[in-house]
């Protein structure tokens, strides 16, 4: 893949109206439709995981399977091939094509075969190839790649489909739907009669019987795998299934998930040769096809025996990673790599192609985790992202500023904290570009869609004295605060808050002077040494508190004390069991609050005068799985009414570097949230994670001045005396 | 007719199919356009099908399935007063791409989906239920089981090789649009007759 500038191709996409609206309409209508659909199933995650468990049994005794599959093909008459590459995989089929005297070939969709650009291949060897997917054939004529796995033309309208129609069959054809479906009916009718071969791929290959599925809406793949009197298989490893029955475990699930359907309207089964009946030297015959399947490894096997990266054989391709990213629908599937898009796209391409490929548009993954919600195969898609850009690191190394500020400033904590406050006191612009968007805080220039927040005066470290005076005289806890760098430097008056509610609860709040960075924009950008460093000086600063109860009240570092650091040290077991009993004490703020609250029986919904609406932040919602608390200490704030808005657990755009280094598309992901917050009718959005809390603040004070933006922390001291 | 299984009817036998499934399969069915037809018997269905060849105007229709039940036969020979019906296999070969109608039959109906679980092994199977605009289908009312996992279970036992698999409704496409547009490659309509007592 040659180098491409991805900001340029996501600003024309920002400008297609036409692929915008489409997504948007789809995005919007797309959980309904699947819930409807799985709505007469009695646990969505027991199906799940029994994919999940069929799937990963699969690729633990993946040779086993192939070669069982492929014994049983033999058995049954088919002549089955390996192929370690696409290059092999050519070179068989050509000589399959050379000794049956094949010319035509209809094709019906295989990503493994767009993967290797096998068309391009076979149309240069002087062959002709159909595609016979109505949308794939569109895009072959157009000269254009599928954007979306399932949905391969979704970025196009009716005008710009029938003037492909037009061009290829050099007649008018009007913009009228059924009458291009008519038309591709009778074009490709021709096709499916004169072909010599058909290649099809295969949604699953089972290895006691040697039977494939094959999954389409059109019935193309039945005719394909009919009337040629040449079947070839192109199937890759990871489609291998031990039984019969296992195909129902698939099944179940990738027709909801990947186009909202109960069941497409063809599952096709076929196993070894089968008739055919055709005109042979002037007379009907009736006998067997040659059938042929060939295992395409191609990075595959490799990946197999990746400890970590072999979850990828849980994928079906129902591409619902893709319905549910922010970032697709958005910009659509072209953005990613040409073949296999979306987060999962990005996973394929670096295990397929390079870590090169994928390191090119990996970043386009923001972390939000939705789709980790709706898998099928349960794959942690945004986890495998982030191993696959960690060994690139290990690999290539950082870039020159990147290394410069993660392992020379950030680890560095009075420099670093210095540089924070001359910033503050210089009050921007400090200079802006690699420099700034790495830091965790993002003070960059004013983008066109919202203001980006200021340096504080006088960080939240320097007010802690005056603080925790008022600490309570017999406490009934001592709690540690971790503010991390946003609350410490950009919003400090929050810090306030949250030590004002901890100790209206009856806590002793400290906050140890020598915490640094939590480390997650270091680990976000794969630098996992640094990281060690940072989290080592924070433990050790957390410890020395002795505290009860360690609360940080933004959700990325909770989870990134919580959870990361015990993966950061899994090799170092001094460390780990130190990691590991910190863990123990993190809580995060709101449902800290909330608990304590509902111990005291504070929590009763009220009804007060100001509307108040809530935004899920990502790793909240996500990755602790807290979103019922936030609501209700909002339900019960006095002198509020709780209204709940749409969509809000969609990502704000703002997901660390990512809201600086594609600003145009995380202004897009800002804007819809900016609708929907509008739409409610709220005087004032309530966050918990003060990142959520700059992106939104920064758009509201560009678009809606008079909506208020508060963290929940706000909320609740408001109603304490001082 | 060259079939996958013989067995079909022992295998759904073993406590896979219920009446108190046909209602789910009645409702999934419709809501991917199948059009279903209830009938006590299968000479209850020749109107209608003479219905439809009026309709559609169809000179020829391409039958399987007629070997196997004499009932099924019978439609066919009525069916020749008003149509060309062809029910040999190397006609329905020559013929499938231009005939208006096929009809054949189906193993089973799943409750969860819709779907018919067809037996294809042959070839003459395959082109009348693919080639022609209109595919009626015979099932019986009774072969009705729960779910997908049940109908895997029953192709566990019957299914060694050969073609076979699910129909759920006519062949759609939503490529352009999302627009939902019946009849692409394959039938834009999908008639299925479920026959009470069909034996």
């Amino acid at each position: 893949m040659a180098n491409r500038n991805i900001k340029v191709e996501i600003k024309e996409k920002l400008h297609d109206g036409t692929l915008r609206s489409n997504l948007e309409r789809f995005s919007e209508q797309y959980p309904t439709a699947r819930a409807k659909a799985y709505a007469n199933v009695e646990s969505i995650e027991a199906l799940r995981d029994d994919l999940k468990d069929m799937k990963s049994y699969a690729v633990a005794h993946i040779e086993e399977l192939a070669d069982e599959f492929q014994a049983s093909l033999e058995k049954r008459g088919a002549k089955v091939f390996r192929a370690k590459d696409g290059d092999q995989l050519k070179q068989q089929l050509m000589e399959i094509c050379r000794e049956n005297g094949v010319h035509n070939i209809v094709k019906s969709k295989s990503m493994a075969t767009e993967e290797i650009k096998l068309n391009d291949y076979l149309e240069q060897q002087g062959l002709h190839v159909k595609e016979t997917d109505l949308g794939e054939w569109m895009l072959s004529v157009a000269g254009q790649h599928p954007s979306h796995m399932v949905m391969p033309a979704i970025h196009l309208n009716r005008k710009q489909c029938a003037k492909f129609f037009s061009d290829e069959l050099k007649e008018d054809i009007p913009s009228d739907i059924p009458f291009m479906v008519q038309t591709a009916r009778r074009v490709m009718r021709e096709e499916f009669l004169k072909a010599d071969m058909g290649i099809s791929g295969a949604n699953f290959g089972i290895a006691e019987n040697g039977a494939i599925g094959l999954v389409t809406n059109e019935g193309n793949a039945r005719i394909v795998t009919t009337l040629p009197p040449v079947h070839v298989i192109i199937i890759g490893y990871e489609k291998l299934i031990p039984k019969v029955s296992d195909a129902s475990k698939i099944m179940r699930l990738l027709p909801r998930n990947g186009t909202c359907q109960r069941m497409v309207s063809y599952l096709t089964l076929i196993d070894g040769p089968t008739p055919i009946i055709h005109e042979k030297n002037g007379k009907m015959v009736e006998e067997n096809k040659k059938v042929y399947a060939i295992l395409l490894d191609n990075g595959r096997l490799k990946a197999a025996h990746d400890p970590v990266m072999k979850e990828v054989y849980q994928c079906v391709r129902c591409a619902s990673c893709l319905n549910v990213c922010p970032i697709w629908s958005t910009v659509g599937g072209n953005v990613y790599g040409h073949i296999y898009s979306g987060g999962i796209g990005a996973i394929l391409t670096g295990l397929l192609n390079s870590l090169d490929d994928f390191a090119q548009f990996s970043d386009l993954c923001i972390g939000c985790r939705r789709c980790t919600t709706v898998c099928p195969g349960k794959i942690n898609i945004p986890d495998l992202i982030q191993e696959l850009r960690n060994r690139r690191v290990a690999q290539k190394g950082l870039s020159l500023p990147e290394k410069l500020i993660f392992q020379k400033i950030m680890t560095n904590r009075k420099l670093f904290h210095t540089l924070l406050r001359t910033a503050s006191i210089g009050q921007k612009p400090v200079k802006s570009g690699k420099f700034i968007r790495n830091l965790p805080l993002f003070f960059a220039k004013m983008t066109e869609g919202r203001s980006l927040p200021t340096i504080a005066d006088k960080p939240f470290r320097d007010r802690t004295n005056d603080l925790f005076k008022h600490n309570p005289a017999s406490p009934k806890m001592k709690v540690a605060f971790f503010s991390g760098c946003n609350l410490d430097f950009v919003f400090p008056q929050t810090g306030e808050s949250v030590v004002k509610v901890l100790q209206d609860i009856g806590a002793e709040v400290v906050y140890p002077q020598d915490q640094n960075c939590c480390g997650k924009p270091v680990i976000g950008a794969g630098d996992l040494d640094t990281a060690r460093k940072l989290a080592k000086k924070n433990i050790e600063a957390l410890e020395s508190a002795n505290a009860d109860y360690i609360i940080a009240a933004c959700p990325t570092c909770a989870e990134t004390l919580e959870k990361t650091y015990k993966e950061l040290f899994v090799h170092d077991p001094a460390w780990l069991k130190r990691a590991d009993n910190l863990s123990k004490k993190i809580r995060e703020f709101t449902s800290f609050v909330e608990q304590a609250y509902e111990k005291d029986k504070r929590l009763k919904v009220t009804h007060g005068k100001e509307k108040i609406t809530y935004h899920d932040s990502c790793h909240m919602r996500r990755s602790l799985g807290i979103y019922k608390e936030p609501r209700k200490l909002l339900e019960s704030a006095a002198g509020y009414d709780y209204v709940e808005m749409n969509g809000a657990d969609q990502c704000c755009g703002m997901a660390g570097s990512f809201g600086m280094k594609y600003a145009d598309l995380s202004v897009q992901l800002l804007n819809r949230k900016l609708h929907n917050i509008k739409e409610s009718g709220a005087q004032t959005i309530a966050v918990a994670c003060p990142a959520c809390m700059m992106q939104i603040g920064g758009g509201l004070d560009k678009n809606a001045p008079e909506i208020k933006i508060k963290h929940i922390a706000d909320v609740l001291a408001e109603n304490l005396s001082d | 007719m060259r079939r996958v299984s013989h067995e079909w009817q022992k295998y759904l036998q073993k406590g896979f199919i219920d009446k108190k499934y046909w209602d789910g399969f009645k409702e999934n069915a419709q809501a991917a356009s199948v059009e279903l037809k209830e009938v006590k018997s299968y000479e209850d269905a020749i109107p209608v099908i003479e219905g439809i060849i009026e309709d559609v105007k169809a000179s020829s229709i391409a039958a399987v399935g007629g070997d196997e039940s004499e009932k099924l036969n019978n439609i066919y020979k009525n069916l020749e007063q008003n149509c060309k019906v062809y029910t040999d296999k190397f006609d329905i070969a020559k013929n499938a791409p231009t005939v208006d109608i096929g009809i054949s039959v189906a193993e089973f109906g799943v409750s969860e989906t819709g779907s018919v679980c067809v037996d294809n092994y042959s070839y003459e199977a395959r082109v009348t239920t693919m080639l022609p605009p209109i595919n009626i289908v015979f099932m019986n009312k009774n072969n009705v089981v729960n779910t997908m996992t049940d109908a895997f279970a029953i192709l566990e036992n019957v299914f060694d090789k050969g073609y076979t698999g699910f129909v759920t409704g006519p062949s759609r496409t939503s490529d352009i649009e999302r627009v939902l547009t019946l009849g692409v490659h394959g039938p834009s309509r999908l008639i299925l007759f479920a026959v009470d007592g069909m034996e």
